[in-house]
């Protein structure tokens, strides 16, 4: 089974995203075509499952982005899952993704005087700490490595 | 309502506590509700609190100027004698019936309560060993640490705590731009004035205004009353307006208890009851908004959600309306979904009796000095209430910026953190107490019943005793008009524990 993907490329200086228009296709396993069901109908169970995937970020690093490693990339769509209200919201967008992230953050119009536009300034804050989570950094192979043996040497003097 | 009644309730609320295997007692205990010795027969608020004294006193040596004798400054003032070995506080507060129990302007505007029930002198309150100025702070000056007063008096601090509460600003309103602002006390006849005679309006929010506010009302249940088959009904028209308001149930506690009364008099018939509410929802919780809702829907109110009073006609018996509505805007590729544009237009509602719950705002000498914030109020930490700007300056009750509702029920809580953290401020110690956002509404839904909204930071539910929240019941009302104030007046101002 074949999964096809959106990426935007993160713009750390400037706090924007780039959105890539071309798509791409992930072949999925047995397994995992399992977990992908399992996974589709919570949407960011979906994303960090694919986020914490070794085998996912190895594809994107030597398939998709070869040429951009050391940048931070983000998955726009899976399929016709789109994720793309995270790192393009606007105050006035529709009200599906509003009413998405007032649920998301426990964002109510506690006080009846508060507006759209002071709701969508508290998700946007709100949201600039949830985008960082999603952020997915395209390291060098190398430095993951390092890390792995500086722990295992940890472990090694803990024992 | 009699004691059979009383006793069936008290019954059934024991039979629910009993599930959760707590007694009465320790349900009220829980909820701190020491005034209500009529359900637990304690017979005094000190004894309950007196394990809230601290084991020492601080020996700090500083001066405290609070400006502002209301519930939020008195309260704060005696608490903070009970924690400080020799303190130098002084009361800046012009207004003599500033310790008013504003709680009790909805009963009274339903004849209920007499005025003179939630008529309190500030000399009453203000502790022993605190100083008062009876004057009006007309200029903060925080960067000198002073303030100065209308008489001239120059104030200096070494830390100051602002609990000025919030003016109503009546004058917003066209038409009524004679009104000026007004305090919920003092002297108020411009605004009186402004409303007039034989015009239908009135308004709780201001102690006179809340019992003009039943003389109106009687007036229109009489012509309720009157109203013959096939003929227009009297149209009641409750307002709540686009900021925060003292207590935002009230407009709706004004309102049910308005149903209350037509019905008690069976003219309920000949009234129509419409409340038109700026927001779009009944409450901030949506568990409680639910519940209204249905409760709305039972007593067969007409609602009207985003529409904020902005124009009153007194001669036509017009009130003007800001409405406001979405519409689909064009198609966004980068989204892939629809815009969503917010309009607006003016829509006229003619009216018969018109209750008007006015903007409020920061008082001038606040909100345009250099503690005042872009909204006028007091912008602090919301969890350690101390100036975002200035360390030595805090805000309690309706005037600090703080998220939360603007009730007793907030100061309650807020003042005990206030104390902690200023006499930590003194110490040189970090900030270690925190308003965790709690506040409570008690929710008039009829003569007889209340629901008792508990709510925080997390904006769901937070019922202190374990019953189901959304409930209307008895117990509430008991508590709401017999045993609040004394737990306010006593146990707040009095003692500085409740």
């Amino acid at each position: 089974m074949q999964v096809r993907f959106e990426f935007a490329i993160y713009d750390e200086e400037l706090d924007t995203f780039e959105l890539d228009e071309n798509v791409y296709s992930f072949e999925l396993n047995e397994e995992q075509v399992e977990t992908y069901k399992l996974f589709k109908e919570v949407d960011l169970h979906l994303y960090n499952w694919f986020k914490d995937s070794k085998i996912f970020n190895n594809w994107i690093k030597e398939k998709v982005y070869p040429d951009k490693i050391g940048q931070k990339i983000v998955i726009c769509d899976i399929e016709d899952i789109s994720f793309r209200r995270y790192y393009f919201f606007k105050v006035t967008s529709a009200d599906a993704h509003y009413e998405y992230f007032k649920k998301l953050f426990n964002i109510f119009h506690e006080l009846d005087w508060q507006d759209r536009e002071e709701v969508g300034a508290n998700i946007l804050e709100h949201l600039v700490i949830k985008r960082q989570e999603l952020i997915i950094e395209l390291k060098e192979e190398q430095a993951e490595e390092n890390t792995i043996a500086s722990n295992a040497d940890t472990i090694e003097i803990v024992e | 309502m009699d004691y059979k009644y009383l006793n069936n309730m008290l019954a059934e609320m024991d039979k629910d506590l009993s599930e959760k295997g707590m007694s009465r007692r320790d349900a009220m205990k829980l909820a701190g509700i020491s005034g209500a010795g009529l359900f637990m027969g304690a017979s005094n608020v000190q004894a309950m609190e007196k394990d809230q004294l601290p084991l020492k006193k601080s020996g700090v040596d500083a001066k405290i100027v609070i400006v502002g004798g209301g519930l939020a400054g008195i309260s704060t003032a005696k608490r903070l004698t009970n924690f400080i070995e020799n303190p130098d506080i002084t009361i800046i507060e012009p207004e003599k019936l500033s310790a008013s129990y504003q709680p009790g302007q909805t009963l009274v505007g339903a004849g209920i309560w007499d005025i003179d029930d939630i008529k309190e002198n500030r000399e009453d309150y203000v502790p022993d060993g605190v100083k008062l100025i009876p004057e009006k702070v007309i200029d903060f000056d925080p960067t000198n640490n002073q303030v100065t007063t209308d008489k001239g008096q120059v104030v200096s601090y070494d830390y100051l705590v602002v609990a000025t509460g919030i003016q109503h600003d009546y004058e917003r309103l066209e038409g009524l731009e004679e009104a000026g602002r007004a305090y919920s006390t003092g002297d108020n006849t411009r605004l009186h004035k402004a409303m007039g005679d034989d015009t239908g309006l009135c308004s709780i929010w201001t102690a006179e205004g809340s019992a003009k506010t039943w003389d109106v009302m009687q007036e229109y249940i009489e012509k309720a009353k009157n109203v013959k088959e096939g003929e227009e009904k009297i149209k009641f028209l409750f307002t709540h307006p686009a900021t925060p308001i003292k207590c935002g149930g009230a407009p709706k506690k004004i309102m049910y208890l308005t149903n209350s009364r037509l019905k008690e008099a069976g003219a309920r018939e000949g009234a129509e009851l419409h409340f038109y509410p700026n927001g779009g929802a009944m409450f901030g919780v949506p568990e409680y908004h639910d519940a209204i809702m249905e409760q709305f829907k039972r007593e067969d109110f007409k609602w009207h959600f985003r529409h904020n009073l902005v124009r009153v006609d007194k001669e036509r018996k017009i009130a003007t309306f800001d409405a406001k509505w979405q519409e689909k805007g064009p198609y966004d590729p980068i989204m892939r979904d629809f815009e969503v544009y917010s309009k607006h237009e003016r829509k006229e509602v003619p009216y018969d009796f018109l209750h008007i719950t006015p903007d409020a705002v920061a008082p001038r000498e606040v909100a345009e000095s250099d503690l005042g914030g872009a909204s006028g109020f007091v912008p602090v930490n919301k969890e350690t209430l101390q100036h975002v700007k200035y360390m030595n300056v805090f805000a309690v009750g309706d005037v600090a910026s703080v998220p939360m509702a603007k009730t007793g029920g907030s100061v309650r809580k807020q003042y005990k953190v206030l104390v902690d953290n200023i006499v930590s401020q003194m110490e040189g110690k970090k900030l270690e107490a925190k308003y965790a956002g709690y506040t409570v509404c008690p929710l008039i839904t009829s003569i007889g019943t209340v629901m008792l909204a508990e709510f925080d930071w997390t904006v769901k539910p937070t019922p202190l005793v374990p019953l189901d929240p959304t409930v209307e019941r008895w117990i509430w009302w008991l508590m709401k008009v017999y045993a609040l104030k004394p737990m306010t007046m006593i146990g707040m101002m009095k003692l500085g524990q409740a």
